[in-house]
């Protein structure tokens, strides 16, 4: 399914965006016969603060509904001058691409607010979400959503998930020694058999990395690696220091590591020590100054067999993992990752609503981890 | 056992199924200036002008008083042109001129005021002088769109004026319309009831609820009645709940968007009577009777409303400590709706008396007037037994939605339903009252891929977009069937009386309990948090809507 005809964007008042949408969806009707067909799989509520964000977005809507079909409510709320000026509208329909027989549209409001008018967005929302359908909410704001405050919990009130990107978080060593707990707190405790779930992209983005880390280091590819692990290294890019960081917490709780004691050199590099069944591990993340927003190497030094050497797993032009053994002689293996824009990623990610529970127990180590670089 | 239909009664089976077919006659709106005449009445008359389907011999007179500052010499005119007016802002065909003209043609005004014996004898003369001028043979429906207070004062006065026909003449038809409310309590329905009755007869009485006028809620009988599907579903063995809401966005007055003046308010009726008088107690019952009667055996009106009034005699009834927990109220406070910010409850019931140039009564100086009602019911017979029925009204709410939903019970919790604490969402049977006329079905299904991943997904159907064309207002199809002699969807005196015996301990409940302060919600939100309790103690919460 793909996104047909440029629409244009138009801005009514707010009490009027119902009718807009109707009157939007009518016009682009073809045929008197041909049956209007509002594509929607659920409420896609996207949270921005900042106005270049909000554009990079509004460019990815198209792609985002064409995987995932869903009414969009981009709100955006700039902070800055506090002064109230209310909420603006500005409505779109799309016609996404359609059988011989139907055509399909779907709907996207765009809400704008500044000041102590950002406060007034969540009641623009309640008043624009499709009954019975799933709500999700995509955090787009730079924020880590356990440093929020109020505004991600009155926008959160029926959601069934909300999505984040710890990809470039403000404060990540702060954010990430609150997520557990926030995590724990946000996804339990609601009554009347509502339940609701929190996902970060970021975790997602690791998938094929977790699946390759757990093939290099099987037993049988390096036997006796994970045994004899002396040190690990990541390295990331600029922004990725929480993705790297998720990364250790999984391969630790996977390997079994219990931390001893963190530091940080800020904006440089994070160390643990880790205590491993046969002996101590150091484990570090370090930040590259260029290169892109992702893990881009890992080193874990260890024995294959009985010599000495280390697996490497690397980004080879941001589309294909290499994992090397050094120290044997052993060809190079490459897995190829699919492309997976931030859009389609996130349309992925809107229709897998099961509460991973790897992603939690791996965000419980963060926490310690950044406890320890805190204490 | 059997029911043996008789002869008669398969003759009023036969007719009801053929189409309707309205009597000659002139329907005189009693408060024919007023608001329900210009947003409602009118309108709705003029579409059905329209269409086509009014009687060939026709007129519509209004009667009343013109408003202050009109100025019009020609009173046909003056009722002329604001009819055009409200057509024009209100009506869901938009004006046409040579339409207009033609509909103009059979409407009239007579001035007076309904305690004047001398307005009636100017009435009851034009009446008869458009009988003679339209060729209606002496059939009236007196509409009575005025204030309670006042009805005995036209019922009395109709009466004396000899213009109430009997209704044992088969030559023409006198017929009455009674608005909501009926009554502010028992007690006093029971009088509105006796004073109506004390003048035309029950066959001659039609107490309208413009609700059960609504597409949608007849579908519900459809929809019921006519798949084989669902009947056998409709109880307690598979329904896990019923919702019904009945949401307002707008608050007691309504406001120019532009400049933010007050353009016109309900508080004169409003304040002191509140959503459970206003809403619970007429239109939500009426809603429920037709969502939970059992199978009618016939279409004949009386059938159908002997079904509906089964229904409310077998309302649970609440004891003061059943009040407690299963019935919460609140009141809004300042909050956002649009965008804009709203007034709380009691301050714009203060803007309101000040802007009607009336003094604020003492007892809303501090109003405890409910504006939001929650409350869980159960209906004790063996279709229902043990399903809870929640309901949920108020002002100021996010949206303007009225809605049925029927929860069915989920699947047992294996297969794809294994997930404690992560139960699929129920299939709901959605049936919107407004706006858009439809219904939906949210069912689960399997999420396109090689993972079994369940998703819920919504089968809908819009009456407008399925059917091509907007449905009828609710008025037009009432108005028609009290022309065609058709009370099947109004209310019978033993309904009113039987839903007001429903209400009466909540009321009774609340007015000895003298709460100074009712729980409190912000406009633009779902009601108060109170609300929340009656549904999430039962392991249930209200639906996003």
């Amino acid at each position: 399914m793909t996104v047909l005809e440029p629409a244009q964007s138009v801005s009514v008042p707010l009490r009027h965006v119902e009718a807009e949408l109707s009157r939007q969806m009518k016009a682009m009707q073809k045929g008197e016969e041909t049956p209007l067909h509002r594509s929607c799989m659920s409420n896609l509520v996207i949270f921005c603060d900042q106005a270049d964000q909000a554009q990079e977005v509004a460019r990815q809507v198209p792609e985002i509904v064409a995987a995932h079909r869903a009414r969009v409510l981009l709100l955006i709320g700039e902070h800055g001058d506090e002064t109230d000026s209310g909420v603006s509208a500005s409505v779109l329909v799309r016609q996404l691409s359609s059988g011989r027989n139907h055509q399909s549209f779907s709907e996207q409001v765009t809400l704008r607010a500044s000041g102590g008018g950002i406060s007034k967005l969540p009641f623009a929302v309640r008043a624009l979400l499709i009954g019975d359908l799933p709500i999700n909410l995509w955090w787009r704001s730079l924020q880590p959503p356990p440093l929020a405050g109020p505004l991600l919990y009155d926008l959160a009130e029926n959601a069934q998930q909300i999505i984040y990107d710890s990809l470039g978080w403000l404060e990540p060593t702060r954010a990430v020694a609150a997520t557990y707990s926030w995590l724990e707190q946000f996804e339990q405790g609601l009554r009347g058999g509502r339940w609701r779930v929190a996902s970060d992209l970021n975790w997602r983005r690791l998938k094929y990395w977790r699946r390759l880390i757990r093939q290099a280091f099987d037993e049988a590819a390096a036997p006796g690696a994970i045994a004899s692990a002396a040190e690990l290294l990541i390295e990331h890019g600029p922004h990725a220091v929480v993705q790297a960081w998720e990364l250790v917490s999984w391969i630790t709780s996977q390997f079994g590591w219990k931390v001893q004691a963190g530091k940080v050199q800020q904006g440089l590099e994070l160390s643990w020590q880790f205590q491993a069944q046969h002996g101590p591990v150091r484990v570090r993340i370090r930040r590259l100054p260029q290169g892109i927003a992702q893990v881009l190497l890992l080193r874990l030094q260890c024995k294959i067999g009985d010599k000495e050497g280390a697996v490497v797993i690397r980004l080879e032009e941001d589309r294909r993992l290499v994992v090397e053994q050094e120290g044997v002689s052993a060809s190079p293996r490459t897995a190829n990752l699919q492309p997976q824009s931030s859009a389609e990623l996130l349309a992925r990610q809107l229709s897998d609503r099961d509460r991973d529970p790897v992603f939690a127990q791996s965000m419980a180590i963060a926490q310690e981890l950044a406890k320890s670089v805190l204490d | 056992m059997t029911s043996v239909m008789t002869d008669s009664e398969k003759v009023i089976a036969h007719e009801v199924t053929k189409s309707l077919v309205p009597q000659s006659c002139q329907l005189v709106i009693f408060g024919g200036t007023g608001d329900l005449a210009w947003r409602k009445l009118l309108p709705a008359v003029y579409n059905l002008n329209v269409e086509g389907v009014l009687p060939s011999h026709f007129a519509v007179v209004c009667f009343g008083l013109p408003a202050e500052g009109a100025t019009q010499v020609d009173l046909d005119e003056y009722i002329r042109k604001r009819a055009k007016e409200g057509i024009d802002r209100f009506s869901r065909r938009s004006l046409d001129e040579s339409h207009f003209s033609d509909f103009a043609r059979s409407l009239f005004f007579v001035q007076g005021s309904f305690n004047d014996t001398r307005a009636y004898e100017l009435l009851k003369a034009k009446l008869d002088a458009l009988d003679q001028q339209f060729g209606i043979p002496g059939s009236r429906v007196f509409y009575l769109a005025v204030p309670p207070q006042v009805v005995h004062l036209c019922v009395e006065h109709l009466k004396l004026a000899g213009m109430i026909r009997d209704p044992s003449d088969t030559t023409s038809f006198t017929r009455v319309i009674v608005e909501k409310p009926i009554g502010r309590d028992l007690a006093s329905a029971r009088e509105v009831v006796r004073v109506v009755g004390s003048a035309f007869a029950e066959t001659q009485t039609y107490r309208i609820d413009h609700y059960l006028g609504k597409e949608t809620v007849q579908n519900l009988l459809v929809l019921r009645f006519a798949n084989s599907i669902f009947e056998p579903l409709w109880n307690e063995k598979h329904i896990d709940h019923v919702q019904i809401t009945v949401a307002e966005e707008e608050g007691l007055a309504q406001y120019d968007a532009e400049s933010g003046n007050m353009l016109s308010t309900r508080a004169g009726y409003y304040e002191g009577v509140g959503a459970l008088r206003d809403m619970v107690q007429n239109h939500i019952l009426q809603v429920l009777c037709v969502v939970a009667m059992e199978p009618p055996w016939s279409l004949a009106p009386e059938v159908v409303r002997d079904a509906k009034v089964g229904v409310l005699n077998c309302l649970r009834p609440l004891a003061p400590a059943d009040v407690d927990k299963y019935v919460v109220r609140g009141q809004y406070i300042e909050g956002e709706v649009h965008g804009q910010r709203a007034r709380g409850y009691r301050k714009e019931v203060r803007a309101s008396f000040e802007s009607m140039g009336r003094d604020l009564p003492p007892a809303s100086v501090h109003s405890t007037t409910e504006t939001f009602v929650g409350l869980k019911l159960f209906i004790d017979n063996w279709r229902w037994a043990g399903v809870p029925f929640y309901i949920r009204t108020g002002k100021r709410l996010p949206k303007r939605v009225s809605e049925v939903a029927i929860q069915f019970k989920n699947v047992p919790q294996v297969l794809f339903n294994s997930q404690p604490g992560r139960p699929l969402e129920p299939t709901v049977l959605s049936v919107r009252v407004q706006p858009e006329e439809g219904l939906s079905m949210r069912i689960a299904s399997k999420l396109p891929g090689p993972k079994i991943r369940i998703y819920p997904v919504k089968m809908e159907f819009n009456y407008n977009s399925s059917f091509g064309n907007e449905s009828p207002e609710a008025y037009e199809r009432l108005l028609l069937d009290v022309m065609a002699g058709d009370a099947t969807l109004f209310m019978r005196r033993d309904q009113v009386d039987a839903a007001w015996k429903f209400v009466m301990p909540i009321l009774d409940r609340w007015e000895q309990s003298r709460v100074r302060d009712l729980p409190e919600y912000q406009c633009g939100t779902w009601g108060p948090i109170e609300a929340e309790r009656i549904i999430e103690s039962d392991g249930r919460a209200w639906r996003n809507l």
